[in-house]
């Protein structure tokens, strides 16, 4: 467990899989379900960008800039035309708001798929510069970024909901649909907002990690998992918990290879997501409220 | 001549949080008895009702069903011979009335894993069993639910709690406990529910009825049980019970003791309105 | 659904017809064997056809897997991928490892799975909704990456292949007649779900869904039937899993994918709820779209996919739902009868 790179490897992948979690964090707050679309919004993201660099020649950041905006627009879509009805319909039952979830997920991939094609393609460096050496550590541009963005993101969401009315109003609307609109407060708006950042969050998430193991269309599922299993483990009671939740997984996710083998990771998720689902469903951080 | 004691329950309480629910409650039902349980909200009523389900964990205190230490998960209490209905009727609102009567009745023969077992092969093999039918038709008509086909999410929810208490009835209960069934019923569901009660008391079974139409409860049942913040200020007679000085304070607020002041000052001033 | 109870003798006049009404379930079988008859017709001796009547059976039977504990009972398990490689696993091993007869395998392989599921719905006995999807989803995949490393006993990524044919007491049968048979176990198997489904048991394991504690109060152990419901699902996706490796000649870690469980929660949404033949339905019309569409304009499992979101928002009981409202509602025009809806 010396092995600095290792380390940063995990802290690399701790910090994408905290941003997923960051963003199913946002909705879960703000609209009470988890939206496991977020592995495939992240996947838009990377792969659009590579795609359109690709095929037009596209510049990085304006082929970016475009992946997010899809990105930010189907995450609204899904809102607004997917899961808002299906809540409403279903009076909030848990397995209606699933099932249209799995479906958007597996929608967009296949978009994904037919728009893009199927074979993976590389990710793309948002900055490129040589790879900077600490000690005996050499990190890439690609991991920097990675790091700086989650905390960035992490911080500004802190922000976000403490300073702004939107984000203080965000846990009011989240913990009650139905008191908040009686309090008249802009439920609505408040939800759409939440998925918009989510949207926003994973997309860039998804082009920061595609420099890693390139990406496709199929890519999403799992790091939807990963994202769920992160902010289960991390807990909703601070902003942060996320990235606490996505730093453990992705000391698993490098570390357990490393030592038992190649398909161990998929094992330890396992592994944890039985441990915390079962005993700790909270997380390891609680919202305790004060009386 | 004293009939047989089917339910014992003795030092019943249950606390959560920083909360007493109930606090030692003792009582005894008889066969044929019909027991009412009335008393404001949050007074326990409910809560009883659950801890001798076995909906809730009791605290403390312990039950006898003839004779027997009813203790365990919900369902083997009722195995036991214990039925109920829900204050908030508990209904698979996408099932049929007629579907949602059986279960009272299927549940006797899917209670152990092989009569479940055996079950799904008999399901698939014999859908509709006649004899079923008929018992259902006839709980039906004992409680005046017409038109079975409806679903059970069409019906109002005096109607619902109706079609709970046949559910219930379905399991032929020693033990019948029914939490506010009144509420929202008509004339005519009100009649059914009394008519199931009548029949229940003939059986030789016994009857625990929760409500808060006290007078409705006084006129229906042997004995009536009044409870306050989790404790048993009255039980015996109901118009005795109307009538008591117990009835006046929990419901009026006019307190002897546990009030702050402890001297004996009302809580609450009682004026008349024409004066 | 209430279109199959029976109605009491007085109050109708006498149609002759309303004795075979009275076989609950009788309505979809009928249907069910029309169509499959129609289907194996087109089939003929068309190897690609038969691939694809094979495809659209084991799909039926992994959405007929997770009718009963999905649908009926109300907990989205999405293990399926892993019940059916079990299956296939168990007809793959059989055939290459031991020198019983083949047809043991559809004992084993859906025993093993029955009791897979039974484990994994003990250990996530208190997870409901979002967090047992993602466990069992997880699950799933773990399954896969454990058939990619018990090299020696599952053959790795390479899998099983060269898989010996099927022997009932000397007889072997042709191609054509797995195909007739599948499509026979895929009939038989809608239809005693469809009447299990309206048994006193079914009645049982659907109020669980929405009021368990209705059913705990009755004296049922909610624990327990959820279990017995999740193995008898996890059985009848082995039987699927076995029928289509023996038609393929061979099984991989990839044969079952966890798209084929996303196929498997949309097909009863694709076919109707209501009852098991919806599942195969929404079944039929997966695989045309997803293996037998002209993939020259559009993508026939992107049009599944957004097909899917349509329905779910406009038409949420599915086709089979819609049709079989048409047909209550032209049947009771012709009795002259009050329409029940």
């Amino acid at each position: 467990m010396t092995d600095l790179q290792l380390w940063l490897s995990a802290v690399e992948m701790g910090c994408f899989f905290g941003m997923l979690a960051l963003a199913y964090y946002l909705i879960h707050v703000g609209a009470g379900f988890f939206n496991f679309a977020i592995g495939p919004y992240a996947m838009m993201g990377g792969l659009c960008t590579t795609w359109l660099i690709i095929t037009y020649d596209l510049g990085v950041w304006p082929a970016a800039a475009t992946a997010v905006a899809v990105t930010v627009g189907l995450a609204a879509l899904t809102e607004l035309a997917i899961v808002r009805p299906v809540q409403k319909r279903s009076g909030g039952g848990e397995l209606p708001a699933l099932v249209a979830v799995a479906a958007v997920l597996f929608a967009i991939q296949q978009l994904a798929g037919y728009v893009f094609g199927y074979p993976t393609l590389p990710g793309q460096s948002l900055a490129t510069f040589d790879p900077v050496t600490v000690g005996e550590v050499t990190v890439q541009p690609s991991s920097l970024l990675m790091i700086v963005v989650a905390l960035l993101s992490f911080a500004l969401s802190a922000l976000w909901i403490r300073s702004t009315r939107t984000g203080r109003l965000l846990r009011a609307v989240g913990d009650s649909n139905r008191a908040a609109a009686l309090l008249g407060l802009p439920v609505n708006r408040i939800r759409l907002i939440a998925f918009v950042l989510a949207g926003f969050v994973a997309a860039l998430a998804g082009i920061l990690f595609a420099p890693k193991a390139g990406v496709n269309s199929l890519s999403g599922l799992a790091w939807s998992l990963s994202g769920f299993l992160a902010v289960v483990v991390g807990g909703t009671g601070s902003v942060w918990a996320p990235l606490f939740g996505g730093m453990l997984l992705g000391l698993v996710e490098v570390f357990l290879p490393y030592y038992f083998g190649g398909q161990a990771h998929v094992y330890g998720m396992l592994l944890i997501a039985l441990l915390f689902f079962a005993l700790k469903p909270k997380g390891l951080f609680v919202r305790t409220v004060r009386a | 001549m004293a009939e047989e004691i089917l339910l014992v329950g003795r030092g019943l309480t249950k606390r959560y949080g920083g909360v007493t629910a109930l606090s030692e409650v003792d009582f005894e039902l008889r066969a044929g008895e019909v027991l009412g349980l009335v008393g404001p909200n949050g007074a326990g009523k409910t809560t009883l009702v659950d801890l001798i389900s076995g909906a809730q964990a009791a605290t403390a205190g312990e039950l006898t069903l003839r004779g027997s230490k009813l203790a365990g998960p919900a369902s083997r209490r009722a195995r036991a011979g214990l039925g109920r209905t829900f204050q908030y009727p508990q209904l698979a609102l996408e099932l049929d009335v007629r579907a949602n009567l059986l279960l009272g009745r299927a549940a006797r023969r899917h209670a152990t894993l092989w009569q479940m077992i055996t079950g799904a092969f008999v399901g698939a093999l014999r859908p509709r069993v006649a004899a079923d039918e008929v018992a259902v038709r006839a709980i039906a008509n004992e409680l005046g639910i017409r038109d079975l086909d409806r679903e059970a999410g069409d019906l109002t929810l005096g109607e619902q709690r109706l079609v709970e208490v046949g559910r219930a009835l379905g399991q032929d209960p020693l033990v019948l406990l029914l939490d506010e069934p009144f509420a929202g019923s008509d004339a005519r569901g009100v009649a059914g529910i009394a008519e199931v009660i009548h029949t229940v008391r003939r059986r030789g079974h016994a009857v625990i009825l929760v409500d808060h139409n006290v007078d409705l409860v006084a006129r229906l049942v042997d004995r009536i049980m009044l409870l306050d913040r989790g404790r048993v200020v009255f039980d015996g007679d109901p118009r005795e019970c109307l009538a008591s000085q117990q009835m006046q304070n929990v419901y009026f607020g006019l307190d002897t003791d546990d009030d702050d002041a402890g001297d004996g000052s009302p809580k609450a001033e009682v004026q008349d309105v024409r004066s | 659904m209430t279109a199959q109870t029976s109605q009491p003798a007085a109050a109708t006049a006498g149609w002759d017809i309303r004795d075979i009404r009275r076989v609950p379930g009788i309505g979809g079988f009928a249907l069910g064997c029309a169509a499959a008859v129609l289907i194996l017709l087109w089939v003929g001796s068309d190897g690609y056809k038969q691939t694809l009547v094979t495809s659209a059976a084991t799909y039926a039977l992994i959405a007929l897997g997770m009718y009963v504990p999905y649908l009926m009972a109300g907990s989205l398990s999405m293990a399926y991928s892993a019940y059916a490689g079990i299956g296939g696993y168990a007809v793959g091993l059989i055939s290459t490892k031991t020198g019983l007869p083949l047809a043991v395998a559809w004992l084993v392989g859906p025993i093993v799975a029955a009791l897979l599921a039974v484990l994994l719905g003990l250990v996530t006995r208190r997870l409901s909704g979002f967090f047992l999807a993602a466990v069992t989803l997880l699950f799933g995949m773990a399954f896969t990456a454990f058939l990619i490393d018990a090299e020696a006993l599952s053959g790795g990524s390479g899998g099983l292949g060269n898989l010996r044919p099927l022997n009932l007491f000397g007889w072997t049968p042709s191609h054509y007649q797995v195909v007739l048979g599948s499509a026979v176990i895929v009939c038989v198997i809608a239809f005693l779900l469809d009447r299990l489904r309206l048994s006193p048991w079914g009645v049982i394991v659907r109020t669980m869904r929405d009021a368990p504690r209705a059913v705990e109060a009755a004296g049922v152990r909610v624990p327990v039937l959820n279990l017995l419901a999740l193995a008898l699902g996890a059985a009848i996706a082995a039987v699927g899993g076995g029928l289509f490796t023996y038609s393929a000649g061979s099984i991989t870690p990839d044969t079952f994918t966890l798209n084929i469980v996303f196929l498997a929660i949309f097909m009863p949404l694709i076919g109707g709820a209501g009852t098991p033949w919806g599942a195969v339905a929404g079944a039929v019309i997966a695989v045309e779209l997803t293996l037998n569409f002209p993939a020259i304009q559009t993508s026939g499992t992107l049009l599944l996919a957004l097909g899917v979101l349509v329905i779910m928002l406009v038409a949420p009981r599915g086709v089979v739902g819609y049709a079989d409202k048409l047909r209550t509602r032209t049947w009771a025009l012709l009795r002259k009868e009050p329409d029940r809806g």
